[in-house]
């Protein structure tokens, strides 16, 4: 196993432990005496305004970047999926309608869909996820719609048809395995696009409460301090373009 | 020009039922939702005098006559009062946009033609040439923007204490009169420079840190243009007529590029309101993030209906006259339209 083809989902994982385990509590203030103290040996990355460990914050809003990106990036991909479905199924009625709402919907970044998700909803993290994954649900589809057409209209899946597979046989049999790396692909793109958003978003507000352990939220929540401590609001920026680089990363 | 009109109409439709999509959304979302608007407002609602404000908003009529009237009223630019700050949602949406447009304008006034200079100078190189357009790429795609913002304000505020943290302007200067609304075109009007550089001071950082988006949008898209193997024979059959490199690059690639360019900016006119929102709440710049984040959480339901519906109509237009724009500038899609 080559761990440099490994890296970005290493890193994810990394990055995941940190909202099962982190050395102290992210929320419990234990150390106001030492609330802008650099690092030291019990606080590798020192600690807070608040007097809250640093690195436990950083590694769980980490954790909380990555997890919820990925739950956005499953979402999208799963409705576009839905509505390619139901758009070949039938392409005259429900095929026409879905292809025009997302040439429209194609100009909505995710923020703006975010805001007017908020008119309905609270600010929660569902209403975060969904924000994000209705935000790139258009390009989501665009592009699986694309693989699908290429793979669909292939001269040996043709053959396949001939020699009597169809269905769910045609599809798991000739269809996916060549979908498969396109799809694994988009995936990554998805995950980094929806990290970069989600933490937008966050910086903006958009959490269950102020103190939310997050990536983009702990930036906006240190941004405070900016002037006596730099490295608490800009350390987390620097982990998630390092996660980003790593769901980009190409061998 | 014959495919384009047809497209342009089929735009104008789509555009329409965007309107009435939206609308129709906000409209219900507004109203339906559990957790009246009015009653919000109190800390132990009266039920009479809830009525009776509901009785002066129209927020009592029935559901048709309301969505007739907040529709006309839209149209008309009639948008009634904010229910926060009971001052015309009108006025206030347009000092926000102008704002907004400031920042906006702004960065796409130096980050589109950092991306084409970065593109003509990289593009079908090798090295550090071509490690200008991954590296200006990567920026774009891997490190948002306000984390740029925050390192800017370490750098440029805090540090060297060269610029101001944040805002559109300070108490401490005086403002040109007001004419479009721009401080910086107004401070040129009024030939006050002092006025000049205090709002080019405030506005530097911001529109710094927010045109890097477009500059690695411009430069990549760019990039790949340029690399497509019609543009390589073409630009070899111009350098064998003895063109320059530089002359090459700047006459005639730059003319077949600068078609796509516009589309790709109308194209993304949205993302780039919604990275100025965000630039905004970073540099506490008074535009239209804090006017639509605020009516949100708030439900003042004139500043929602209107300007969120503002707002959304104008990333819309944006993307369908780029659409229509690629119609008329790329023959091939034109044929594609006609046929």
């Amino acid at each position: 196993m080559d761990p440099r083809r490994h890296l970005p989902l290493l890193l994810a994982l990394a990055a995941l432990l940190g909202l099962l385990w982190t050395p102290h509590d992210p929320d419990a203030q234990n150390f106001r005496e030492l609330a802008l103290h650099g690092p030291s040996g019990s606080h590798w990355l020192g600690v807070d305004g608040l007097g809250r460990d640093f690195l436990s914050r950083l590694w769980c809003g980490a954790g909380r970047t990555v997890g919820l990106a990925l739950l956005s990036t499953v979402l999208g991909l799963g409705l576009s999926a839905a509505f390619l479905f139901l758009a070949e199924r039938f392409p005259k009625t429900l095929g026409r309608l879905i292809g025009s709402a997302v040439n429209l919907a194609v100009a909505l970044p995710s923020l703006f869909v975010g805001l007017l998700l908020l008119v309905f909803l609270k600010p929660s993290l569902a209403t975060l996820v969904l924000s994000v994954a209705l935000g790139n649900l258009p390009f989501a589809y665009r592009q699986l719609r694309v693989f699908w057409q290429t793979q669909r209209a292939a001269q040996h899946v043709e053959a396949s048809e001939t020699l009597g597979s169809a269905g769910w046989e045609l599809f798991r049999r000739t269809l996916w395995p060549n979908l498969r790396p396109a799809v694994a692909t988009l995936a990554g793109q998805l995950a980094a696009l929806s990290a970069l958003e989600l933490s937008g978003l966050a910086f903006l507000g958009l959490v269950p409460n102020p103190d939310f352990p997050e990536l983009g939220a702990l930036m906006r929540q240190n941004q405070s301090v900016l002037a006596q401590a730099p490295w608490l609001a800009l350390a987390p920026g620097v982990v998630l373009a390092g996660l980003l680089a790593a769901a980009r990363w190409r061998k | 020009m014959r495919g384009a009109l047809p497209i342009l109409f089929h735009k104008l439709a789509g555009l329409a039922a965007a309107f009435l999509a939206a609308s129709l959304l906000l409209f219900t979302a507004v109203r339906l939702i559990p957790g009246d608007p009015v009653a919000l407002r109190f800390k132990n609602p009266d039920p009479a005098r809830v009525a009776e404000i509901r009785h002066h908003l129209g927020l009592d009529d029935p559901l048709p006559v309301q969505y007739g009237r907040y529709v006309g009223g839209f149209v008309t630019g009639d948008w009634g009062r904010g229910l926060l700050s009971g001052r015309p949602v009108a006025g206030e949406f347009r000092s926000a946009l102008t704002a907004t447009l400031e920042l906006t304008l702004a960065s796409l006034l130096w980050g589109v033609p950092l991306g084409a200079a970065v593109a003509l100078v990289g593009a079908g190189a090798r090295g550090w040439r071509r490690g200008l357009v991954s590296g200006l790429g990567g920026v774009g795609l891997m490190v948002p923007i306000f984390w740029l913002g925050l390192v800017g304000l370490v750098v440029f505020t805090h540090w060297l204490g060269w610029l101001p943290g944040g805002g559109r302007w300070s108490f401490s200067d005086l403002a040109p009169p007001e004419r479009t609304g721009f401080l910086l075109v107004d401070a040129l009007l009024a030939g006050d420079f002092s006025a000049f550089a205090a709002a080019l001071r405030h506005l530097a950082l911001p529109a710094l840190c927010l045109g890097l988006f477009p500059a690695a949008l411009v430069a990549g898209t760019l990039t790949t243009r340029l690399e497509e193997p019609s543009v390589e024979i073409l630009s070899r059959a111009l350098s064998a007529r003895g063109l320059s490199p530089w002359r090459l690059r700047a006459r005639h690639l730059l003319k077949l590029a600068a078609a796509p360019l516009a589309v790709l900016i109308g194209t993304n006119f949205g993302a780039l309101l919604g990275g100025a929102v965000i630039t905004e709440s970073l540099f506490s710049w008074p535009g239209m993030g804090r006017l639509l984040m605020t009516a949100v959480l708030e439900r003042d339901v004139p500043v929602v209906e209107n300007a969120l519906l503002a707002v959304l109509l104008l990333s819309f237009l944006a993307a369908a006259l780029a659409d229509t724009a690629a119609v008329i500038l790329d023959p091939h899609l034109r044929r594609a339209a006609n046929r």
